[in-house]
C-alpha cells in the first residue's frame, strides 16, 4: 500500500467516524423532540390554559396556574437578575479590567456558573425558606437570579469587551465622561450581544427544576401572591409526571411540551439577534 | 541634540524635555524630548516603527490616561499651561485638542448623531442650532453631498473613506484649536487617502494639525514642518521641504533615504 493509499483510507475512516457521530447525537435530540411532540399536542387542548389544576379523575385539570406561577417567577428572577448582571459585567469590563478583584470575580462566576443548580435550591432554602419558616414566590425567584446572575455578568463581559478600544478611545477624545462613554457608545456596540445572552439565561433559568423543589414548592391551584408557595410548569411536570394518574401524567407532557417550544423560542431569538449583529 | 529649526510662527504647543514611561517598564519610551509644534500649519511625525512618534502624539491630549500606570515626565506647555499636571480638566484639554485615529471609529449610531455627539457633550441641545453646526462640519469634511439625504442611516452603512471623513467632521464640529492624526489613512485605499490629504491642507487655516504617518511621502506631500524621531528621541525637526531635500542629520538622510526603517 502506498503512502497515498494509506493516508486517504484515514481520512475516509476519520470522517464516516465523526459523521456517525453526528448523526448519533442529532438522532437523540430528533427522538426526544419527536416524543415530546407526539404526547405533547396529544394532551393538549384549550382547557389547559384556561383552568387550574384539578384532582386526579377529574377532566377538567389544566395547567393555568403553573404556567403564570412560571411566568412570575421567571419575570422576577429576570427583573433582578439582569440589571444585576449586566452592572456586574460592566464592572469588570470597563472599571476592573485585568485588576485581581475582577479576576477573582470572573473565576467565582465560572464556578457558579457550573455548580449544580440544586445546591442553589438547598442554599436559598437554608437563608430564605428556613428563617421564614414556609415555601415561597420569592424564594423562587431567588433562587432562579442567582442561577442567572454569572450567565448574564459573563456575557456582558465578554459582549463588552469584544467592542473595539479605539471606539471607546473615540468618545474619550472628544471630551466624553467615561460614563458617557459606556452608555452611549460601548453598550450600542454590544447590544445584540448582551440581549442574546440575556435570552439565553432566560431560557436557561425557565427550565429550572431542583432549584424551585427546595424553595417556591408548588401549588395545585392559581397563586399570585409571591409569600406564598407557588407553581411552576417544572415542578408541575416534575409531580405530575411521577404520580399514578394518567390524566395527570397527560398534563405533565402538556407541560413539557410547551416549556420545551418556550425555551426553544428564546433560544431562537437569541440566536436569530447574533445572525443580525453578523449579518450587518 | 536634535536640530530644530527657527519656526517664526506662533506655537501651538511647546514641549520640553518630554520623558513618557509606559505601565510596567522602566525604560521611558520617549525620552528627554524638545519640540515646538507651529500654530496653523501642519507638522508630521515620521520614524521607523516604534521610535515614539504615536506615542507622543497621545500624549498632548492625554489619551495615556485612560491605561493606568502611565507616567509622564515634563512639560507641554499649550495656552501658557503645563497639561501634564494632576489638576489638568481632561475633558476640557480633549474638547481642545481632537483627535483621529488609524481605523475609522464612527460610532454605532446614525451618521447625524456621530457628529452631534461631541456638540452633545458639551450640552448643546437646541435642535436648529444642531442641525447648523452638523451640517457645517460634514461640508468641512467634504462629505455633506454623499450622505445629506441619508443622515438618520446607520454610520456603519458607509465606505471606509467616508467613516473617516465622517470622524473628521465630528472632531471638527466642536471647533478644537488643535487636531492629531495618528496613521490617518493607513487603513485606507488610495483615492479615499487623497480625499483624506486634501481635506487636512484645507483645515490647516483653521487648526494647528499634527500627523503622525508611515508614509514618508505622505510627509511630504501635506505637512509644512516634519519632526523625524529615532528611539524615543527627535533627532531633527525642519521645513518640510528642507528636511526631505537638504536634512542636517546624517540620521535623518539615512531614514529617508531608504538606508533603515
Amino acid at each position: 500500500m502506498t503512502h497515498t493509499q494509506k493516508r486517504i483510507i484515514i481520512n475516509n475512516l476519520v470522517m464516516v467516524l465523526s459523521t456517525l457521530s453526528a448523526v448519533i447525537g442529532i438522532g437523540f435530540l430528533i427522538w426526544i423532540l419527536g416524543v415530546l411532540v407526539i404526547n405533547g399536542i396529544d394532551a393538549l387542548s384549550m382547557t389547559i390554559f384556561a383552568n387550574e389544576g384539578a384532582p386526579p379523575g377529574n377532566e377538567d385539570g389544566g395547567l393555568k396556574h403553573a404556567l403564570i406561577g412560571q411566568l412570575i417567577l421567571v419575570s422576577y428572577a429576570t427583573l433582578f437578575g439582569v440589571p444585576l448582571g449586566v452592572l456586574a459585567g460592566t464592572y469588570l469590563s470597563e472599571y476592573g479590567q485585568k485588576a485581581k478583584l475582577a479576576e477573582t470575580i470572573r473565576d467565582v462566576s465560572d464556578i457558579m456558573m457550573s455548580a449544580p443548580s440544586i445546591v442553589i435550591g438547598a442554599f436559598v432554602y437554608a437563608i430564605v425558606v428556613a428563617p421564614s419558616g414556609h415555601f415561597s414566590g420569592w424564594a423562587g425567584s431567588i433562587a432562579l437570579t442567582i442561577i442567572m446572575l454569572p450567565i448574564v455578568l459573563r456575557t456582558t463581559d465578554d459582549m463588552l469587551q469584544l467592542v473595539p478600544s479605539t471606539l471607546r478611545e473615540a468618545a474619550f477624545a472628544l471630551g466624553a465622561p467615561k460614563y458617557k462613554v459606556i452608555t452611549q457608545v460601548v453598550y450600542r456596540g454590544a447590544k445584540a450581544g448582551i440581549l442574546t445572552g440575556i435570552l439565553l439565561a432566560v431560557a436557561r433559568v425557565a427550565g429550572e427544576t431542583a432549584p424551585l423543589l427546595f424553595t417556591s414548592f408548588n401549588d395545585n391551584f392559581l397563586n399570585t401572591d409571591m409569600s406564598q408557595p407557588m407553581a411552576s410548569l417544572t415542578v408541575t411536570m416534575y409531580n405530575y409526571a411521577t404520580s399514578p394518574y394518567e390524566d395527570w401524567q397527560k398534563l405533565g407532557w402538556a407541560a413539557a411540551f410547551i416549556l420545551s417550544m418556550f425555551i426553544l423560542t428564546l433560544n431562537i431569538l437569541g440566536r436569530l439577534f447574533l445572525l443580525k449583529k453578523r449579518g450587518k | 541634540m536634535a536640530t530644530i529649526v527657527d519656526i517664526t510662527e506662533e506655537k501651538a504647543l511647546k514641549v520640553k524635555d518630554f520623558e513618557f514611561t509606559y505601565a510596567g517598564t522602566d525604560a521611558p519610551s520617549i525620552k528627554k524630548l524638545t519640540m515646538p509644534i507651529a500654530k496653523h500649519s501642519i507638522t508630521a511625525l515620521i520614524g521607523p516603527s516604534g521610535c515614539g512618534k504615536t506615542t507622543l502624539l497621545r500624549s498632548f491630549n492625554r489619551m495615556h490616561d485612560l491605561y493606568p500606570g502611565n507616567k509622564y515626565n515634563g512639560e507641554i506647555i499649550f495656552k501658557e499651561r503645563n497639561i501634564l499636571t494632576p489638576k489638568e480638566d481632561l475633558i476640557k484639554l480633549r474638547i481642545q485638542i481632537g483627535m483621529i485615529f488609524q481605523k475609522p471609529t464612527a460610532f454605532p449610531m446614525s451618521i447625524f448623531d456621530n457628529v452631534a455627539y461631541g456638540l452633545r457633550l458639551q450640552g448643546i441641545k437646541n435642535k436648529t442650532e444642531l442641525q447648523g453646526r452638523v451640517e457645517k462640519a460634514l461640508q468641512d469634511a467634504a462629505i455633506w453631498n454623499e450622505v445629506k439625504d441619508r443622515l438618520k442611516h446607520d454610520a456603519n452603512g458607509l465606505s471606509g473613506g467616508q467613516q473617516q471623513r465622517l470622524c473628521i467632521a465630528r472632531a471638527v464640529a466642536v471647533e478644537p484649536e488643535i487636531l492629531l492624526f495618528d496613521e490617518p489613512t493607513s487603513a485606507l485605499d488610495p483615492i479615499s487617502t487623497a480625499g483624506i490629504e486634501e481635506l487636512i491642507v484645507e483645515l490647516r487655516d483653521r487648526v494647528s494639525i499634527i500627523i503622525v504617518t508611515h508614509n514618508m511621502q505622505q510627509a511630504a506631500r501635506v505637512s509644512d514642518y516634519t519632526g523625524f524621531m529615532y528611539l524615543g528621541e527627535l533627532v531633527e525637526l525642519g521645513r518640510t521641504e528642507e528636511l526631505f531635500v537638504t536634512p542636517k542629520e546624517r540620521l535623518t538622510e539615512e531614514y529617508i533615504t531608504g538606508k533603515f526603517g
